[in-house]
Formats: structure tokens, C-alpha cells, sequence
């Protein structure tokens, strides 16, 4: 890399170690904006990618859930990512993080209104995006009613991290990566 | 003796064709399947003169094959009469002690045993079908997603276990452990450790399906089970040829050269079952004239992949595996449905007979005292080593594997693969096989071979169930997923294909997409017949619907769907709204078929079908994430390109929302319009050549045609061309005469505009330099549902075309609108009567479905809801009518242009 050399203190290193292709999202993270982060990341600066940048990387570009995934691992809510939070978000989403982890951040994934349930608005938002708005209203009620009575341990009309984590021990292949033969 | 026939060791290709030769039709020649000591009369307990001749009759070698044949299956028939008995005992077991009774019985009758298990039976023709039948039916991905593993246990596995068994078996021999009389070396111990290391597909077929352990369980240890055969083949002939130059003459070269030979014999055996397996799906490619042989030529070559490796002394069972799982995809597409269930049931009884044969026959042989000789010794120490060390591998090479794979092995998968390393017949044909006069201890080691065998096949058979019960293994199930658990994977596969695609992992299936778009590219072309592969199945089962359709529409003379029962309509979800609520629309309509295959049509109860109804759509709806990262392995069978697959889906959706539609369309115009007579439609069939042109869906040289429907035409013109209405001089009585009150005077003109225009398309001489304008436009005033419908042309459309016809939303479809926008008509003009009563309720979801009208489509409602104005009655009734047959294959295929001339009569009429 020449004198495009990044630099990182050690302990930093040395946290980011357990990123597996480190060097890979960094690279990711800075091209989204080569002329805000700095290659020197010894001194932590406080350098913010507004969610519009995340957002435009073509791999997210046709997700639906890009917004929400932003949002749920910026330290400001608003999808405003630093290389911290970009990091985590893969960390939290590799393979080797555990399950419970995961579920947790699903669980806040799915929370689009961040009251700590998924109600009913919630799963609204997901289905829509999930069917590209193709669902009738019916279907989509009809949906949710499914899921709320499937899930719904304790009968308030929302689910809580518990009936989701509850949800989740059933379904084995649930937040396995797709790609791992099973 | 009869030609015994080596799997491995002697298996010279001299004997091999020697036994190969057509069988004598002599009574000299002897079954292998029975000891040349048999004379016919011993058969039976007191030989009369008569049944002697009758058995030297040439009859008598396949009417003792029959006779066992008959014997096993009815053996089977008893086993299964009690269903809890056989929930317990596996099968293997109970034809294992069968098989003791009837030695038993026999050497009560003669003191000698008449029928043991021949290696050459055995190798020739009942390992064949049952590895044959494993190998077919190997559920192919699973296998090569775990390819890694079971290649690892099978070679690394079995060399552990034959060097560990025997090494230990010397040592305890040093020991004194094992009595003196048995004479043998470390050779003779490697050798037996070679042949008795090797876990037995046999055996676990017939245990582990019984068990139902999850796949990935199921699939290490069947196929280390195939894979093995390799090295047990090379190990066993190395040391057979170290045995007869003796073990001081083993030196580095001769080392060199199994290890060499193994390569040969492995990668030579696949390689063979490679090739066959091309053979055998290009031979499939031809046989569309001959389908009554299809199901042979699968039998034939796969046999023959076998016997050739047998030949060229190469690993036969490594070569039919692979000749059965490389084929199987391309040979299940090219033969016929029947030749495809006939394959299966004859493999599948052969199989089973073959396997009942195979555990009769070790009971049987073990009632032969002269065969082996026993040493306690021996046998107690080479049952705990292969227990143990089948133990310690597994752990070891597991502890290896888990480090790579993504999803580890844990403990109880490892105990249940040590458990299930089950020996079996290979084992004992192996041993029988060997030479008593090089290897002096073969009694001794034929007698511990079937105590092991014994062992694991009945012991560990009868135990493992339990022990899986107990360890709580996760057990193969085919529980659907719950509503839940599918939206929140399908949820969390986008959030993770999202990290995985800038992470830039690389995906684990990285080869094999490659290797599908290399089998797309040029396999497939090659092994696949043409009508399969450019067809998809979506095609299919849309031409099938469109078949039934029109046989319908003529059959019942339009009154489509007035038989729900033999005609089952599709219960779609775009008709939810007319019933609020699925519940209720399921009760309504309990005999719904839906385009969802695996929805059967058993309805245990409104609840599961009301589940099975949302599983249903939320499969046909929730968007499959897409990936950017390239290399990545694709959730699609046939990875596309991503831009063409992302269009796929959609083409595919829609297309599916439109079949339904135009389903339930019909389904409902009948049943809420039936006293308002058959609406109007007109069919618009495009020349073949008119269609799959990406981006300009006319194509200059179309014909486009349109010609009257039975079921959609305007109420007036329209019957009179409706083939069961001949002779009908006069307007079918079941034509409304509101429908054509109707339409408003000022519309009467866009109608007549409408008609021109149609038939300006549709005179072939009229080559419209952009038909798609003239033809579509919005402001044209076709009548539209039905004409976008017909309109999808063959496979080859793209979904970008930017067709009209594709890309409208399935609303539009939906005859709801019509009749709305035909209320709001009548609401606000003056109309003596309205044209239909609806329900106050009915009204409301109408002006909801209004709502979710796309502006353009608003545009184009009244034109396609207006009833024509009735047509001139002085159009002559006896008017040429379509023949039923060439609008059915007109809605079927797409007819050449040039054929059209007939059909297009039809607007021009107008």
C-alpha cells in the first residue's frame, strides 16, 4: 500500500483483531468517503459516515432493511456510522458471534419504533418490506395475527425479547448463515 | 467351486468375465449361490426319484433363486405384521436370527451347510443394486456439502482404524492374549485389519433408516460408508500381494505403490462413474420415442459403471455411487414421469431384496461350523479395538474438522458416528474371499468377522435407537417452519447477505457455484433435452392451467367454473378481499387448489389450512435477498445473473399473480355475474415470432391477431361466435340486456376507436413500425384483463420489455374494479337499471380496491369495464364459427404466423 499505509495504534489492532476481514471493511468503510476518514485512526477521531453513504454501498442499495440495520448499530440511532459502529455491525452479524447476541440485535432490528416490543406496527413494517408492498392489507393483518398468536407468550399483543428469543430457539437455522451447509 | 469372484483380491478379469459368460443352460452349471456340494435332492428331506429329476431339471437354478427370493420377501411381510415389534428390532436383526433358524435347520437336516453368502453373488449382483440405489438416490447436495467430512472419515478413518486394529491385534498377540493355534503374522493382521475396518453401506442403510437421525448425520456416515470402499479395496490388495511375496520382501516400493494404486483406484473408480453417468443421461436425451426402455437404460449403465470399474480393478462402488449421483439430475428431467416412478419402485424393491438376501445369508453362514474356528481371544480383543478405535478417530478427526467447518460436529453427533460404524456383508465376502493356504488363521478370522459383524449390526442395530432417543439427537424432521420463523429468516437473510456481501466472505459454496453455471452453460445443454431446459417449470404448470382452462371454457360452453369440483380453481390471495377475511373465504371455497405443489389437498381443519394458506403466500411473496458479491453461492438452483435473476422474480410474480387473477377473475365473474351473462374479452394471440424480442414486444413482422373469446366477448357479437352456440340464431337468453344499457353513449365512440385500432393490428399486411404503442397504449381501448393475459408470450419474454402487459399490477386484473367502476357509472348517470346488485359490503372493499388503483390503470378502468355497445344484430347469426380446436391450441401454444389467417376473421367482425 505504499504510504497509503493506515495506521492503527496496537490496542486498537489489537480489539479489531476479531474482525475477520478487517482490513477488507475498512477499506469498505473509507472509500465510502476517502476525504472524511483519515487514514491515521491512532488519535480516534470522531469521524461520523452520514447514513446517505452507508446507504449508496451497492450491496445495501436494493435491501430493504438497510435503513434499520443502520440505524440499530449507529451509536446515534440516525444511521450515522463510525468506523466503531461499522465494525460492529459485522461483528455482531458474523458467524461467530453468539446467538443470543444476534437475537438481540434482530430483536432491535425488527423494533422500528424502539419502544423494546415488536407490536404489531412492527411486524407491519417488516412484512411490507420483506413483500415490497405487495401484500394486501388483509393478508398483511392476517399475517401478523398469525404471528402475534404463534408467538405471543403472554398475551399482551406485542412480543417482548422473550417471546422472540423463545421464537428463535425453535427454529435452528434461524440467523445461520445461509451459506453454511447444514 | 464356483467362480469366486473377487471384489478386490482376486478379482482378475479373467474370472470376472468367466462369470460374466451367459449362464449355461445346463444342469451342470451350480449357482454360485450354492455350494457344489448341494445335490439337488438334498433340498428336500426325504428325496423321492421324482422331485430329483424334477430338480436336475434346468429349471432348477432360477427356481431356487425364486424360491429365496419369495422366502425373503415373505420373510419381510412377517416381520412388518407387527407394527410395534418392528418400531423396536430393526429389520436386520430379524432377517439375521431368520437367517440362523434356517441354517439351523439345514445343518440339523445334513450336518453341513449347503448355502453360504458367495463373495461373487454377493459382489456381482446384490452389493450392485443396493449401492446402485444408494448412490441414484443420494440426496446429491447434502452429500457435497459434506464432501469434505465424509471424504476425510472414509480414507483418513479407515486407514486409522485398519493400522490401529491390527497393529494392536499383533501386539496382543505378542502378548499371548490370542491363543497360539492362530497362525498369524502382522501381514495377516493387516490384512484383517483392513477388511474389517471398513464401516458397511449395507448396514447402515438398513440401521440408520430406521433411526432418522438428521441428515448431516445421516450422510457422513453413509457416505464414508460408499467412500471407504477405496480403501478398502487397495488396502486389502496390497497386503493380499504382501502376504504372497511374503513380509520380508516389503520394502519402500511396494508402499509407493498402494499409496499410488489407491490414487488409481479411487479417482479412476469416480472417473469411471463419471463417464457412465454422461453416457447414461445423453443416452436419456434420445429416448422420447422409446419410453418404455427409459427405466432399462438407467438400470443398465448404472450396473455397467460398476462392472467396468469391477474390470479394470478399480473401486465399483465408488464408480456406481457417482454414476448414480452425476446422472440422476439430468436422467429425473429427460425420462417420462412413469419411467421416473418405475425407476424408483424397482430400485427400491431390488434394493430391499437385495439387503434381505444379503442379512439372511450371514445367518445362514454363520451356522457353518466347518467355515470358522473360534478363538475367544481374538474375537474379544478385535471387537474392543474397532470400538474403541472407531471412537478415538471420529473424536480426532472431528476435533479437525471443526475447525473448519461452520457448523462443528458436537459430542453427541460424534458418539452416534462412533456408534453407528457398523460392519457388515462387504467385511464378510472380504473374508471369506481370502486363501486358506496363504493366510493360515482365515477360520480364526472368519469366525471373528461374523462375531463382529453380528455385533455391530444386531447390537449396536437394536441399541442405537434408543441411544439416539436418549441422547436427544436431533432427529430428521419435516416440520414446516412456523409463520414466524419464515418471516424472521427471510427477514434476517437480507440483513446478513447484506454483511456477508461487504465483508466480502467468501462463500463456503463458492466451487459449486461455479460448478452450476459451468453445468448451466454447457452440461445442461448437452445432457438436457432441449424441451427441458428452455422450459421452465413455471412454463409448465402455466400451460397446463391454460390447457384445462380452455377444455373447460369449451366443454362448458363458457360457464367456466360452474363445476368447481371438476375444475379446481386456484384459491388465490388476490381474491381475499372480496371475502374480508381468509377464513372465511377458505370455508367458502374448501376446495382450493392452489399453484403450491407441496399444499396438499387433505384439509385437516380450517386453522392448518389457514396456515398452510399464509404459508403459502408469504412463499410466493417475500423477495429473496439478492447478492452483489459474485462469487457468492446462490439461493436460486439455477443462479442467473443478478440483474436477470432480480427480474426473474419479478417476471415470475407477476406472472403468477396474473395466472391467479385471471383464475379467480373467471371464478368470480361466474359466480357473481352469472345472471349478468359472460362478459366480453377479446383474445389477443401474437404470432410466434412476435414475442421474447427484449424491449419491443412487436416485433414488426407480428401478426397480431385478435380474435374472439367464448367466454369474453361482447355480450352480443360475441356468443354468436361462440362455438356451442351454433345455430343459436338469436341472443343467448343469458346475455343481459343491462349490459348493453350500460354503456354511455359518449363511450360508444372510444369503443368504436377501440375497434379500429384492434383491427388495425391485427391485419397482418399492416406492419406497424411500434405496435407496442399503438396496441397498448392506455389510451387504446382494448379490453384489457383478459387481453394481458393471453397476451404473456412464451418463455422467452423478458420481464424489462416494457410491456404493459406484464409490468401492470395484478389489481388491474382483478374483475372487482370493473363491476365498481361500473356502480360508480350507474351511480352517476341515470341508468334505468344497475347493472348488478352488489352488498353494501361488497361496494366498500370495491372502492378499496379502487384505492389501490394506479392512476394509469384508473385511466384505463372505464374503457375496459364499459360493456361494448351492442353490435349490429344484423350480423348474420350463422356467421363461421371458430373451431374449438384451434382456439384451444391457440391458447395453448402460440401458433405460427402464418397460420393466422383463420383466426383473425374474428375482429375483423367486430
Amino acid at each position: 500500500m505504499g504510504n497509503k499505509q493506515t495506521i492503527f495504534s496496537a490496542q486498537q489492532l489489537d480489539a479489531y483483531q476479531s474482525y475477520v476481514p478487517f482490513q477488507r471493511l475498512f477499506s469498505r468503510y473509507r472509500d465510502l468517503a476517502p476525504q472524511l476518514v483519515p487514514l491515521d485512526y491512532t488519535h480516534q477521531p470522531d469521524v461520523k459516515l452520514p447514513y446517505e453513504l452507508i446507504g449508496s454501498m451497492p450491496e445495501l442499495k436494493d435491501n430493504p432493511f438497510r435503513q434499520r440495520i443502520a440505524e440499530v448499530f449507529s451509536e446515534d440511532g440516525e444511521g450515522n456510522m463510525t468506523l466503531d459502529d461499522f465494525l460492529d455491525m459485522f461483528s455482531v452479524l458474523s458467524e461467530m458471534a453468539p446467538r443470543d447476541l444476534k437475537a438481540y440485535y434482530a430483536f432491535k432490528i425488527y423494533d422500528f419504533n424502539n419502544d423494546d416490543f415488536i407490536c404489531k406496527l412492527d411486524l407491519v413494517k417488516t412484512l411490507n418490506k420483506l413483500t415490497r408492498n405487495e401484500l394486501t392489507e388483509d393478508e398483511v393483518r392476517m399475517v401478523c395475527e398469525k404471528v402475534m398468536d404463534e408467538a405471543d407468550m403472554d398475551n399482551d399483543g406485542r412480543l417482548s425479547l422473550e417471546d422472540f428469543q423463545h421464537v428463535i430457539v425453535r427454529a435452528p437455522e434461524f440467523l445461520r448463515y445461509r451459506h453454511t451447509p447444514q | 467351486m464356483p467362480p469366486s469372484l473377487g471384489h478386490a483380491g482376486s478379482s482378475s478379469s479373467s474370472s470376472l468375465v468367466h462369470l460374466l459368460s451367459p449362464l449355461p443352460l445346463s444342469t451342470s452349471y451350480s449357482l454360485p449361490l450354492l455350494s457344489p456340494t448341494l445335490s439337488p435332492s438334498s433340498l428336500l428331506l426325504s428325496p423321492p426319484p421324482i422331485s430329483y429329476y424334477l430338480l436336475q431339471h434346468y429349471v432348477q437354478t432360477p427356481y431356487i433363486i425364486s424360491v429365496w427370493l419369495l422366502l425373503a420377501s415373505l420373510a419381510k411381510i412377517l416381520f412388518h405384521l407387527s407394527q410395534r415389534f418392528t418400531t423396536v428390532v430393526p429389520e436386520s436383526c430379524m432377517l439375521i436370527l431368520l437367517g440362523l433358524v434356517l441354517g439351523g435347520v439345514v445343518l440339523l437336516a445334513h450336518e453341513k451347510q449347503l448355502y453360504q453368502l458367495e463373495p461373487g453373488l454377493f459382489f456381482l449382483f446384490l452389493l450392485p443394486t443396493i449401492v446402485g440405489d444408494a448412490g441414484y438416490f443420494m440426496p446429491s447436495r447434502l452429500f457435497f456439502d459434506n464432501l469434505g467430512a465424509i471424504t476425510l472419515y472414509a480414507v483418513v478413518g479407515t486407514l486409522w482404524n485398519a493400522f490401529c486394529t491390527a497393529f494392536c491385534l499383533y501386539g496382543v498377540k505378542l502378548l499371548g492374549v490370542i491363543d497360539e493355534k492362530v497362525d498369524a503374522g502382522l501381514m495377516d493382521f493387516l490384512l484383517f485389519g483392513a477388511l474389517i475396518s471398513a464401516v458397511d453401506p449395507v448396514a447402515v442403510i438398513a440401521v440408520f433408516e430406521e433411526v432418522h437421525v438428521n441428515d448431516t448425520l445421516f450422510i457422513i456416515v453413509f457416505g464414508e460408508s460408499l467412500l471407504n470402499d477405496a480403501v478398502t479395496v487397495v488396502l486389502y490388495k496390497v497386503y493380499m500381494s504382501f502376504v504372497e511375496v511374503g513380509p520380508a520382501n516389503v520394502g519402500t516400493a511396494e508402499c509407493m505403490k498402494g499409496l499410488v494404486s489407491f490414487l488409481v483406484v479411487s479417482l479412476g473408480g469416480t472417473l469411471v462413474g463419471l463417464v457412465f453417468a454422461v453416457i447414461l443421461s445423453f443416452t436419456t436425451r434420445f429416448t422420447k420415442k422409446v419410453r418404455i426402455i427409459e427405466p432399462l437404460f438407467v438400470f443398465l449403465l448404472v450396473y455397467l459403471a460398476y462392472l467396468t470399474a469391477e474390470l479394470c480393478s478399480l473401486s465399483a462402488i465408488l464408480s456406481m455411487t457417482f454414476c448414480g449421483i452425476g446422472a440422476n439430475k439430468y436422467v429425473e428431467a429427460n425420462i417420462s414421469q412413469k419411467s421416473r416412478t418405475t425407476v424408483k419402485y424397482t430400485m427400491k424393491t431390488l434394493a430391499s431384496i437385495a439387503e434381505t438376501i444379503i442379512f439372511i445369508f450371514l445367518g445362514i453362514s454363520a451356522m457353518d461350523k466347518t467355515k470358522w474356528a473360534w478363538d475367544t481371544g481374538l474375537v474379544a480383543c478385535t471387537l474392543v479395538f474397532i470400538l474403541l478405535f472407531r471412537a478415538m478417530g471420529v473424536i480426532g478427526q472431528t476435533w479437525v474438522l471443526n475447525r473448519f467447518r461452520l457448523v462443528p460436529l458436537d459430542r453427541i453427533d460424534q458418539v452416534v458416528m462412533s456408534y453407528g460404524g457398523l460392519r457388515g456383508a462387504v467385511a464378510f465376502a472380504l473374508v471369506v474371499l481370502l486363501d486358506g493356504e496363504k493366510v493360515k488363521a482365515k477360520d480364526y478370522f472368519v469366525a471373528t468377522t461374523i462375531v463382529v459383524v453380528f455385533f455391530t449390526v444386531m447390537f449396536q442395530g437394536l441399541t442405537i435407537k434408543p441411544l439416539v432417543k436418549w441422547l436427544k439427537v436431533p432427529r430428521s424432521t419435516n416440520r414446516k417452519p412456523t409463520i414466524n420463523e419464515e418471516i424472521h429468516e427471510r427477514a434476517f437473510d437480507h440483513i446478513l447477505t447484506a454483511v456477508e456481501d461487504i465483508a466480502g466472505l467468501q462463500g463456503y459454496h463458492h466451487w459449486r457455484d461455479k460448478w452450476e453455471q459451468f453445468d448451466k452453460k454447457y452440461l445442461s445443454k448437452l445432457l438436457l433435452r432441449k424441451s427441458v431446459y428452455q422450459k421452465s417449470e413455471l412454463w409448465e404448470a402455466y400451460q397446463k392451467i391454460n390447457m384445462r382452462d380452455a377444455i373447460s371454457v369449451i366443454d362448458q360452453g363458457g360457464n367456466v367454473l360452474t363445476s368447481r369440483l371438476s375444475l379446481p380453481s386456484m384459491a388465490s390471495r388476490s381474491s381475499f378481499p372480496e371475502v374480508t377475511n381468509v377464513t372465511n373465504y377458505l370455508r367458502e371455497n374448501g376446495s382450493g387448489v392452489c399453484l403450491d405443489l407441496q399444499v396438499i389437498d387433505n384439509v385437516p381443519g380450517a386453522r392448518v389450512e389457514e396456515d398452510s394458506e399464509t404459508h403459502h403466500f408469504l412463499t410466493g411473496n417475500l423477495y429473496k435477498p439478492r447478492r452483489r458479491y459474485q462469487s457468492h453461492y446462490s439461493r436460486h438452483f439455477m443462479p442467473a445473473g443478478e440483474q436477470e435473476r432480480q427480474e426473474r422474480e419479478v417476471f415470475q410474480r407477476n406472472m403468477r399473480s396474473r395466472m391467479e387473477n385471471f383464475k379467480t377473475s373467471r371464478h368470480k365473474r361466474h359466480k357473481k355475474d352469472r345472471s349478468q351473462k359472460k362478459v366480453f374479452l377479446l383474445y389477443l394471440r401474437l404470432g410466434s415470432q412476435g414475442v421474447g424480442v427484449e424491449g419491443n414486444y412487436l416485433p414488426k413482422s407480428t401478426a397480431l391477431e385478435a380474435c374472439d373469446s367464448p367466454s369474453m366477448a361482447s355480450p352480443t357479437c360475441g356468443e354468436r361466435f361462440l362455438p356451442w352456440k351454433v345455430g343459436a340464431g338469436s341472443l343467448p337468453p343469458c346475455v343481459s340486456v343491462e349490459a348493453t344499457k350500460v354503456i354511455p353513449v359518449d363511450l360508444q365512440q372510444a369503443w368504436n376507436q377501440s375497434i379500429s385500432s384492434l383491427e388495425s393490428i391485427s391485419s397482418p399486411l399492416n406492419l406497424n413500425p411500434n405496435p407496442r404503442v399503438t396496441a397498448l397504449s392506455p389510451s387504446s381501448v382494448i379490453p384489457n384483463p383478459n387481453l394481458r393475459f393471453m397476451a404473456l408470450p412464451p418463455p422467452t419474454l423478458n420481464p424489462n420489455s416494457n410491456l404493459r402487459v406484464v409490468a401492470l399490477p395484478p389489481p388491474a386484473l382483478n374483475p372487482n374494479p370493473r363491476f365498481s367502476v361500473l356502480s360508480r357509472l350507474a351511480g352517476q348517470r341515470p341508468v334505468s337499471s344497475p347493472p348488478c346488485s352488489f352488498s353494501q359490503s361488497e361496494k366498500e372493499q370495491q372502492k378499496e380496491e379502487e384505492e389501490a388503483l394506479s392512476e394509469q390503470q384508473q385511466e384505463e378502468q372505464p374503457l375496459m369495464s364499459v360493456r361494448p355497445p351492442a353490435p349490429p344484430l344484423s350480423s348474420t347469426p350463422g356467421e363461421r364459427r371458430r373451431n374449438p380446436c384451434v382456439y384451444l391450441r391457440s391458447l395453448v401454444t402460440v401458433p405460427p404466423a402464418g397460420n393466422t389467417e383463420t383466426h383473425s376473421r374474428g375482429p375483423t367482425q367486430l
